[in-house]
């Protein structure tokens, strides 16, 4: 066996191994009580993905798969950041705001 | 036979990375509660894919392209904690009062799942 | 049954379904002044009698709408069709698949001079639907100021104090300190890397579209992380009109160019440079960048309007800080008259 075919069966299996861990994060995604879990989930999926394209491109041998990897890590932050901020209630947050800014008043 | 230790030192590096990743799903699985499993989903997003990015880095030979993924990594230790600092208000904000639920989750110690317990 | 299920689609909020001691103030605030506005602006329109001669108007005006978006419908459907009856055969040996894929993988880098045979295809030999795909960013971009943008007509006048609840103070993205802290490391980085994929879009992977994605990207996470003022200095509402329109206006115009000289046969002395280098490939560089602005500056325009509903600082409407000292004054104003 040389060592380019031992190279392939590695990266194969690697990338095996990353679909079943994908595919039960998505289970937790489905099933995840609260908002939060699902959220998680998918940011975890996205770290995943980005793990499977680094080892794709080392086992097709291009060099632009990492700049994909690198605009997947920039989306998928903006999506966990925006998902978040749009599940805050905002009236909870101002009081919270204000709670502090009492608080650092008084010890000022 | 240089080319056959650089191999099993890919193949190290990138069972390790299975590893931490396997250990990453295993905790969101089993813990109870989400502030619990957030703390499972890091080891992932820190150790797991900077064993992946050292390994391409010495497959590649190392080189200079291959050390974008190491940039790479360096981004996604970056923005990882600012997205778990955002999930932590996300699930602060939306539950009634933690501290109380929690303290009474001890002192019945029911043992269920509720009130914070793992 | 049917709560329930909708309740473990969306994810709980609640930790345990019978909390009691959730804090409702703030909801049961916001329900009394909607009562109160609304109870007041009905006993005005009775006073008035406008909301016989209002439903009349729109009673008609539906009665003509849909009979007009049926006759209109139906002629889209006869055009389509019509159009598609001239296609060949599923399954038919036609030059589409044989001819037109071959010649455009092997002469695509010595006619349009791009390595990447994606934006060579896109910007060169199949430049019109790319003129019109921008265009459509751009009408989406408008439906949607349409429908969410807060102007005068929208913002009925005795719902100020509801406005200024509800209104874009309350839904500033938070300025958050880990947030701006990882926005000064990172932000320099993204909006660098969103212009090298401009840039290179006829070298490699990328183009305008992913390129524009990612500045769009950038812009919205300056947006969280600094707030809406700040934002509004650099993006304001004059400079996003403005990129707009010029970098349709440049694409039209130059594309109209090298379609009026490619179909009369006469020569367009537009050079088509090495390939590999960035100054290659003709016109897709400027092509590219005018594309990359439209959708950064649709992607942060959507973002404008779904988070606080107007795309500058001050638009047409009124924002929160004015809705504020306004309701004072037009209050007043209504009740002395």
């Amino acid at each position: 066996m040389s060592v380019e075919n031992a190279y392939q069966l590695l990266y194969a299996f690697v990338l095996l191994v990353f679909a079943v861990l994908i595919g039960i994060t998505l289970v937790r995604a489905v099933i995840g009580p609260r908002v939060t879990d699902r959220i998680m989930s998918i940011n975890m999926i996205g770290t995943m993905v980005i793990a499977s394209i680094i080892v794709l491109s080392g086992m097709l041998g291009e060099g632009y798969l990492l700049d994909v990897a690198l605009i997947y890590a920039m989306i998928s932050f903006v999506t966990v950041l925006i998902l978040a901020a749009s599940n805050i209630p905002p009236e909870k947050r101002k009081r919270m705001e204000a709670e502090e800014k009492a608080m650092q008043e008084e010890d000022a | 036979m240089g080319e056959w230790i650089r191999f099993f030192i890919v193949a190290a590096l990138l069972l390790l990375a299975l590893a931490c990743f396997a250990s990453a799903v295993l905790g969101v699985w089993r813990f109870g509660y989400v502030m619990n499993r957030m703390h499972a989903a890091g080891i992932g997003d820190s150790l797991g894919i900077f064993c992946v990015a050292a390994a391409l880095f010495i497959a590649g030979g190392p080189s200079w392209e291959e050390a974008k993924a190491l940039l790479l990594v360096f981004f996604l230790w970056f923005t990882s904690p600012v997205s778990t600092h955002f999930l932590g208000q996300v699930e602060f904000f939306n539950s009634p009062d933690l501290p109380v639920y929690a303290a009474a989750g001890k002192e019945e110690g029911d043992g269920s799942r509720r009130n914070g317990n793992c | 049954m049917k709560e329930k299920f909708w309740r473990w689609l969306d994810g709980s909020r609640e930790y345990l379904e019978d909390a009691s001691d959730m804090d409702e103030t703030p909801y049961r605030e916001r329900e009394e002044v909607k009562t109160q506005i609304r109870e007041r602006n009905d006993s005005l329109d009775k006073r008035r009698g406008t909301r016989a001669v209002i439903r009349a108007e729109e009673k008609g005006f539906r009665l003509l709408y849909s009979w007009v978006a049926v006759i209109s419908a139906i002629f889209l459907i006869g055009v389509l069709l019509y159009v598609v009856s001239y296609l060949p055969r599923y399954g038919q040996e036609n030059p589409q698949t044989t001819l037109v894929a071959r010649r455009y993988l092997e002469d695509g880098v010595r006619e349009t001079g791009a390595i990447n045979a994606v934006a060579g295809m896109i910007l060169d030999y199949r430049a019109f639907d790319t003129l019109g795909e921008s265009h459509v960013l751009f009408t989406a971009l408008v439906c949607v100021m349409i429908l969410l943008e807060k102007d005068r007509k929208n913002m009925r006048r005795g719902y100020e104090d509801y406005y200024r609840i509800t209104g874009e103070g309350f839904y500033t993205p938070n300025r958050d300190g880990i947030m701006q802290a990882a926005g000064f490391v990172l932000l320099p980085s993204i909006l660098l890397f969103g212009i090298y994929i401009l840039l290179n879009g006829q070298n490699g992977p990328g183009g305008g579209f992913s390129g524009g994605t990612v500045l769009g990207s950038g812009l919205i996470i300056f947006t969280m992380a600094f707030g809406f003022d700040t934002v509004d200095r650099i993006a304001s509402r004059r400079l996003l009109k403005g990129v707009t329109v010029v970098a349709l206006g440049f694409y039209s115009f130059a594309k109209g160019y090298v379609f009026f000289t490619g179909a009369n046969g006469l020569e367009s002395h537009i050079p088509k440079g090495t390939p590999g280098a960035i100054l290659s490939g003709g016109l897709i560089l400027p092509l590219d960048i005018a594309v990359g602005l439209v959708v950064a500056c649709t992607m942060f325009g959507f973002y404008s309007l779904f988070r606080r509903g107007s795309i500058g600082g001050k638009g047409k409407a009124c924002s929160g800080k004015k809705a504020g000292t306004g309701a004072g004054t037009k209050a007043e104003g209504k009740d002395n008259a």
